[in-house]
C-alpha cells in the first residue's frame, strides 16, 4: 500500500529500488556495450531488406572486436550512416584500403532480393564510403526471431513507451515485494 | 483504530508488511530509541549506485560511446561490485530486520521476520543485548496472523503488542501494563492466541477501545494514522 509516504526512510527505499531496475538494465546494456565493444550491442531489424536471412522484428546480438581477423568481404556488419542513428544490417561486398561498400542482401539468393545497386546511396552527403569506425557490429553472434517487433511496435507508436513507463512504476510504487 | 485500511487477509506480504510497519511504532510509542544504521547503509549503497549509473547516462549522452569507453568500463565494475555489495548486506547483514534500537532502559533489541511462502505464520527473531550485563540472547516467535488481523483484514494492534511484550523481556520491562494484563486475559487460554477472533472483531469495530493504552494509539499502520493526520483519534 502506499504506507511509506509517511515514513522517508521508506519512501525513499521505495524510490531507490524504482531506480535501481532502471539503473541496472543501463549498466546490463553498458556492460554489454563494453564487451562487445560495440555502443548498440543489439539491434532489431526494422526492414526487411535481409531477408530471408533476417526479417523485420529479428533481435540481433552484436560482436565489435576484431580479435584475430580483418573484417572481410561477405561478412555481415551492422554499421551507422554518418550522422544518423539508425543501424543498418547488410553484407560487406567490397572492400578497398580501409574502407567499405555495402550493398543489402547478398545471400543464398543472389540477385532476387534488393541486391540490385550498392548502399552508397544511403550514406551521408559526401560520404562515398565507410570506414571501420562506421560499423557497431561486425558480426552477428546470434539472434532471437520476432522479439524485437515490440521495439518497433514502442518506436511507431510513442504513447506506448509512455503507458509501459506508466505502468512500471506504479507497480513498483505499489507493491512492496 | 476504526478508521483503519483494511488488507487482504490472502495477501501474505500485505500480512507481513503492516504487521512490520506497526512494530515499530508500538516500540517508538514506548520510547525505544530505533537505530537506522542498516537501513541508511543500504540506502547510501543503493543511491551511490544510482548516481554511479546516472553519471554514466549522462557522459554517454553528451560525448558518445567511443570517446567514454574506459569510463564506462570502470563504471560497469564499479555499479556491479556496489549492487553486489547492497545484496550481500540486504541477504546477510540485515536478514529481514525491520528494527533495530535501544529500549528507555538501555537494552539493545533487534527484531527481523520472515514468512513462508503460503503459510500465514510470522516468524520473529528476536536479538537482545542486555544494557547492563552486556548478555545476549536470541528468541525466536513464531505466531499466526490471525491472532492480530480480524477476519475483515483489519489490523488490531494490541495483541501483537501482547504477543510482545509477554515474549520479550526487554519490551515486557518497559511495558509492563501490556505484559500483565496479558497474563490476567490469557489466563486460560494457553499459550497461543490470547485473543479469539471475537475479541479482534469487537476490538477493531467502530469507536471501541478495550484496552486504551496509550500504546495502541500510536500503533496503527502509518497509513492509517497519515489518513487521521497524526496521532488524533476520532471517537
Amino acid at each position: 500500500m502506499l504506507s511509506a509516504l509517511g515514513n522517508p526512510r521508506q519512501a525513499a527505499a521505495q524510490l531507490m529500488n524504482f531506480g535501481l531496475i532502471l539503473s541496472t538494465a543501463f549498466m546490463m546494456w553498458k556492460g554489454l556495450s563494453v564487451i562487445s565493444d560495440s555502443p548498440s550491442p543489439i539491434v532489431v531489424v526494422l526492414s526487411g531488406s535481409m531477408e530471408p536471412a533476417f526479417q523485420r522484428g529479428d533481435l540481433l546480438l552484436l560482436w565489435n572486436r576484431n580479435l584475430f581477423t580483418e573484417t572481410s568481404v561477405g561478412e555481415v556488419v551492422v554499421y551507422n550512416v554518418r550522422d544518423k542513428d539508425i543501424p543498418i544490417v547488410h553484407r560487406v561486398i567490397s572492400k578497398f584500403g580501409t574502407g567499405f561498400v555495402i550493398p543489402r542482401q547478398w545471400w543464398l539468393f543472389m540477385g532476387i532480393y534488393n541486391n540490385d545497386s550498392d548502399d552508397t546511396k544511403l550514406y551521408a552527403p559526401g560520404q562515398n564510403y565507410l570506414v571501420r569506425e562506421d560499423i557497431i557490429g561486425r558480426s552477428v553472434v546470434g539472434y532471437m526471431p520476432f522479439v524485437g517487433y515490440v521495439t518497433i511496435m514502442l518506436s511507431e507508436h510513442p504513447w506506448m513507451k509512455t503507458v509501459m513507463l506508466g505502468i512500471m512504476g506504479l507497480v513498483v510504487v505499489l507493491q512492496r515485494e | 483504530m476504526a478508521t483503519q485500511e483494511k488488507i487482504t487477509v490472502y495477501n501474505l506480504a500485505d500480512l507481513k508488511n503492516t504487521t512490520d510497519d506497526a512494530i515499530p511504532n508500538y516500540l517508538t510509542s514506548l520510547s525505544f530509541t530505533p537505530s537506522h544504521l542498516l537501513t541508511d547503509v543500504r540506502l547510501a549503497l543503493g543511491f551511490s549506485a544510482f548516481a554511479l549509473s546516472a553519471a554514466c547516462f549522462a557522459w554517454d549522452y553528451n560525448f558518445g560511446f567511443e570517446s567514454t569507453k574506459t569510463y564506462t568500463a570502470f563504471a560497469v565494475a564499479l555499479y556491479t561490485i556496489l549492487n553486489g555489495l547492497l545484496t550481500f548486506w540486504i541477504f546477510y547483514v540485515e536478514k529481514g530486520t525491520i528494527y533495530q534500537g535501544t529500549s528507555p532502559k538501555g537494552d539493545k533489541i533487534r527484531i527481523s521476520t520472515e514468512t513462508k511462502k503460503n503459510v500465514p505464520v510470522y516468524h520473529m527473531t528476536i536479538e537482545v543485548k542486555d544494557g547492563k550485563t552486556g548478555e545476549r540472547k536470541t528468541l525466536k516467535i513464531s505466531r499466526s496472523f490471525t491472532e492480530w488481523f480480524d477476519a475483515a483484514g483489519r489490523f488490531v494492534a494490541a495483541p501483537l503488542q501482547t504477543v510482545l511484550a509477554q515474549g520479550v523481556g526487554v519490551i515486557g520491562r518497559v511495558d509492563t501494563k501490556r505484559a500483565n494484563a496479558a497474563k490476567v486475559e490469557g489466563g486460560e487460554a494457553g499459550p497461543s492466541a490470547v485473543y479469539t477472533p471475537e475479541m479482534l472483531a469487537m476490538l477493531s469495530g467502530e469507536g471501541v477501545s478495550v484496552v486504551g493504552s496509550a500504546a495502541e494509539t500510536a500503533t496503527g499502520t502509518e497509513a492509517a494514522e497519515a489518513k487521521k493526520g497524526g496521532k488524533r483519534r476520532k471517537n
